[in-house]
């Protein structure tokens, strides 16, 4: 047993103790180093140790919760008697539930890359890969980061669950520029693999270099292909929205819609996939301690799943899907499945188009009717006839997110694992063609 | 004030400077959290937490190295300081331009905000009939369409810091603030819905709920979505108009479009990866980005404010920042790094979230200068127009130049005269085109709260941006199809 297990059924029994008739704790200890780039030289080099307890407790259908750290267990007991104090003023919670008793979860293998424990002792290496490799490319300068994370996790509830898992993590990103243009490429993985890292320099290199000089494209409808990097970001919207926590509280897309309505083109199958265990997020069981399990959100244009913890299992008349957090349900990581098209085929499929590299600052009007719009931000590039033909100024897409997802032409075979700023759920996911999208400018 | 950890803070500096490092600063930094959460009235939760940590940050052979740790033991600490240092040092040789920092006069020096009326003082029941209040005014004051969900979460926290450095700076902080955040959503099925986010935040106590009276007007906001979905017709969009824009989305403009760009590490490139560059270069200071009306200003030392502090992170003592004056970009927001290489003084824009982020430059309040007008004379000055009061959907490109906002509540203006609602217009221009098209603003000065995001990882601090209605001439609108 270790110390961190230990510690998280030392503080369940505290609560416990102090009265709560139920506590759940879950317990974190994060190991963290992180290279920032700018210009072409390291900004920052950041080093983080954090052990933290999340606390779930429950008494008469009261929910309270906490944060604190896990050297300060004094404090916490004060604050979790604070919290056994208030439970009498507050009324039950609409989302009560009680925890469950799960069966014991199958481990997920292969969680930890040793080699990736080297880089967080000395990261220097990597650093100058990276560098090497921008710098063999006709750029002139790049940015970005890269952070190597060991995560250990142990949870303790008051219906006996007591769990630990750990697993290493790489998160990066490269931006490149080059003349007018930029590229940004990343990476969300669990194992090391040099090859891997140098060709996210390259690849934003690459299209840094494509998208050296720009045009003005007019604002109207184009087939526009959606790099790993954009779609990655706008599933990461809709999967949330598939959260019962999401339809709650009215920020969701598929308030109106029951499991089994069409929801998307038949070529759109978007997975929620825990037991992946090459993506970071991947992990056995859920903040309840319920095992996860991979699942459909949208199969084959269908709603197949509302995300759910006990409580909006509960709520819903539903069972839990293995995704609590210790309030809320959480997505955990992202997979969309592939098609069977290469990228020459997707761009054959284009008469006057675009390929979206990457996009920032995605912003809704509305979330009940999914209308959105996104800002381009990297290389984005002119299709005509089934030809890169140049790269187009900055842009925006303004539409509708169910429309959207209705008017896939084309999915690719080939995916990518993505895991940056924009993209904060790891998702693996292929290059996708949109018929129709509707894009927009400034007016002046 | 019950100051605690100021000897090892103390301590890592010193430690730090024994290692060989050039520049050392640690922070102690505390925030304690509440809050409670409901849906359409009826409570969800409530928490209490806490964060607190050491964040040290060492120069050494060129490299800034930061390091943090969440155990308050000497032995987690030095281990800490000691990462920071090795980690920079193994990154000099890959330093094409060893970091600097600007001399600056530090402060040795304790301020706290305090409430006027203490959390302590305001039980949980009192938060709860506010949560079910809340939903009983807003969900009764429409017939036909329907408030479908109203979240609400109440909050407080205690932010406290000590923080010192090599150089001899001595600050200890503390700021309490509340906030209040709701999403509402009114939908006729067959018609539509109408959405929208909002949130109240500042530095003080419950003494701000009486001044935001959420529930005073939330019932009428209600009621004006309602008629947007029966009634709003489209904005105009087949020719330029007069806009006259509500305060609400002149604060976030002058945000987004003057504060972010004149933030000196995005003007370096630091954030090239991240949240962008800016259209401002270096050599820009004293171009013109505007007419003589455009003057924004950032000022942490507002009282009761979002972004409230006399001290930044670095030591240095804030100030306002005339960010653009009359037109001309006037002042960058500096830290001691970029102060450095822009040869000038940092003007005490270091800030960092909690104790697990390094400090980067940040805004704090960033406002519109108000003119002379009223909003009744903004209006009567438009022959055929739009006003925009509010909005939902916004952005701005990474180099902060080409911004959208999708209007909320919106209105026509037809000689001088509101006339009817008008549904999602949207206001998507260039940050010059805004600044040089305001002909004129009114006397009024509102803050609106804001988390402002920045930095990798991802740094969420609390900010206010505001200003008075202003008018712009012949603007081309779109609008959400």
């Amino acid at each position: 047993m270790t110390q961190l297990i230990e510690a998280a059924i030392k503080l369940r029994d505290s609560a416990l103790r102090a009265g709560f008739e139920e506590a759940a704790v879950l317990a974190e200890s994060v190991e963290s180093i992180m290279v920032k780039f700018a210009n072409s030289e390291p900004s920052v080099i950041q080093r983080w140790s954090t052990r933290t307890a999340h606390v779930y407790l429950a008494k008469q259908q009261r929910i309270l919760g906490t944060s604190v750290p896990l050297s300060s267990p004094d404090e916490a007991a004060r604050i979790i008697a604070e919290l056994h104090a208030l439970h009498t003023k507050v009324p039950p919670s609409m989302l009560y539930a009680p925890l469950p008793e799960p069966p014991k979860p199958q481990p997920l293998e292969g969680l930890v890359d040793k080699k990736l424990l080297e880089v967080l002792h000395d990261p220097s290496g990597v650093s100058e890969a990276i560098v090497e490799t921008a710098r063999r490319h006709p750029i002139d300068h790049f940015a970005g980061m890269f952070q190597v994370a060991l995560e250990r996790k142990a949870l303790a509830t008051s219906k006996g669950v007591e769990l630990e898992e750990e697993g290493t993590s790489l998160k990066m990103y490269i931006r490149a520029f080059a003349g007018e243009g930029s590229g940004q490429w990343a990476l969300g993985s669990r194992r090391y693999d040099i090859k891997r890292i140098e060709e996210v320099a390259a690849t934003a290199a690459d299209l840094a270099v494509k998208s050296r000089s720009q045009e003005e494209v007019p604002p109207g409808k184009y087939d526009i292909i959606l790099s790993p990097m954009v779609v990655g970001n706008l599933f990461n919207i809709v999967a949330e929205m598939a959260s019962a926590s999401s339809i709650l509280m009215g920020a969701s897309m598929f308030i109106n819609k029951d499991v089994g309505d069409k929801v998307a083109s038949d070529a759109l199958t978007i997975i929620d996939a825990p037991r992946n265990a090459e993506l970071p997020g991947s992990t056995a069981f859920d903040d309840e301690g319920v095992p996860t399990y991979t699942k459909p959100i949208i199969e084959k244009g269908v709603l197949r799943n509302i995300l759910h913890n006990s409580k909006t299992a509960s709520k819903f008349g539903a069972s839990s899907t293995g995704n609590a957090g210790l309030i809320l349900p959480r997505v955990w990581t992202i997979e969309v499945a592939p098609g069977e098209h290469s990228l020459e085929e997707m761009l054959r499929e284009v008469k006057n188009g675009l390929i979206v590299t990457n996009n920032w600052y995605t912003r809704l009007q509305n979330y009940v009717e999914g209308i959105f719009s996104t800002i381009t931000r990297d290389a984005t590039l002119i299709v005509r006839n089934g030809e890169v033909v140049g790269a187009a100024r900055k842009m925006r897409i303004a539409d509708a997110l169910p429309r959207m997802i209705t008017n896939i032409a084309a999915i690719g075979k080939e995916v990518y694992d993505i895991h940056w700023w924009e993209v904060d759920i790891p998702t693996r996911t292929p290059y996708i063609l949109f018929r129709e999208v509707n894009t927009s400018k400034h007016t002046a | 004030m019950p100051w605690q950890h100021e000897d090892i803070v103390l301590k890592a500096v010193d430690y730090a400077l024994s290692l060989g490092a050039k520049y050392a600063e640690a922070r102690y930094h505390r925030t304690s959290r509440s809050s409670l959460a409901s849906r359409n009235g009826e409570v969800i939760g409530a928490e209490k937490s806490f964060s607190e940590g050491i964040g040290v940050r060492v120069l050494a052979d060129g490299a800034m190295g930061f390091s943090s740790t969440n155990v308050l033991e000497w032995d987690s600490v030095k281990k800490a300081v000691e990462e920071a240092f090795s980690k920079a040092r193994s990154h000099g040789r890959l330093m094409r331009s060893p970091i600097e920092l600007s001399e600056e006069k530090v402060g040795r020096a304790s301020y706290e905000v305090i409430e006027k009326k203490r959390p302590e003082d305001v039980g949980i029941e009192e938060k709860v009939s506010y949560c079910s209040d809340l939903w009983k005014h807003a969900s009764a004051a429409i017939k036909t369409a329907r408030v479908a969900t109203l979240t609400t979460s109440i909050g407080e926290s205690v932010e406290e810091k000590v923080i010192a450095n090599s150089d001899g700076a001595f600050i200890r902080s503390r700021v309490p603030r509340v906030s209040v955040w709701y999403n509402v959503v009114v939908t006729l099925p067959s018609k539509g819905t109408v959405q929208r986010f909002f949130s109240h935040a500042a530095s003080g106590g419950y003494e701000w709920f009486e001044k935001w009276n959420v529930l005073g007007y939330l019932p009428e906001d209600v009621k004006t979505f309602e008629k947007i979905i029966l009634e709003a017709k489209a904005p105009p969009t087949d020719r330029p108009v007069d806009v006259v824009v509500g305060s609400e989305i002149v604060g976030l403009m002058v945000h987004e479009s003057c504060g972010h760009p004149s933030e000196a590490d995005r003007i370096l490139g630091r954030e090239a990866a991240q949240a962008g560059k800016s259209f401002i270069k270096p050599s820009m200071l004293g171009q013109r980005i505007g007419n003589e009306n455009a003057t924004v200003i950032d000022d942490p030392t507002i009282p009761g404010s979002n972004g409230f502090y006399l001290y930044d992170d670095e030591g240095v003592p804030a100030r306002p920042r005339y960010l653009y004056k009359e037109g001309l970009i006037n002042e960058f927001l500096h830290n001691r790094w970029t102060a450095r290489v822009f040869k000038t003084r940092s003007n005490a824009a270091a800030r960092a979230m909690d104790y697990a982020s390094e400090p980067i430059i940040r805004m704090a309040n960033t406002y519109f200068k108000p003119g002379d007008h009223t909003l009744e004379e903004l209006i009567e000055g438009v022959r055929y127009g739009v006003y925009i009061k509010s909005y939902m959907e916004w952005n701005i490109d990474d180099e902060r130049w080409s911004q959208r906002y999708g209007g909320l509540e919106a209105y026509l203006i037809e000689n001088g005269e509101l006339k009817g609602l008008v549904k999602n217009p949207v206001l998507e221009i260039t940050t010059k085109t805004f600044y040089s098209s305001v002909d004129a603003a009114d006397r009024n000065l509102a803050f609106y709260a804001g988390t402002c995001g920045k930095g990798e990882p991802m740094q969420g601090v609390p900010v206010w941006f505001g200003g008075p209605n202003v008018r712009l001439r012949n603007i081309q609108l779109r609008v959400i199809a």
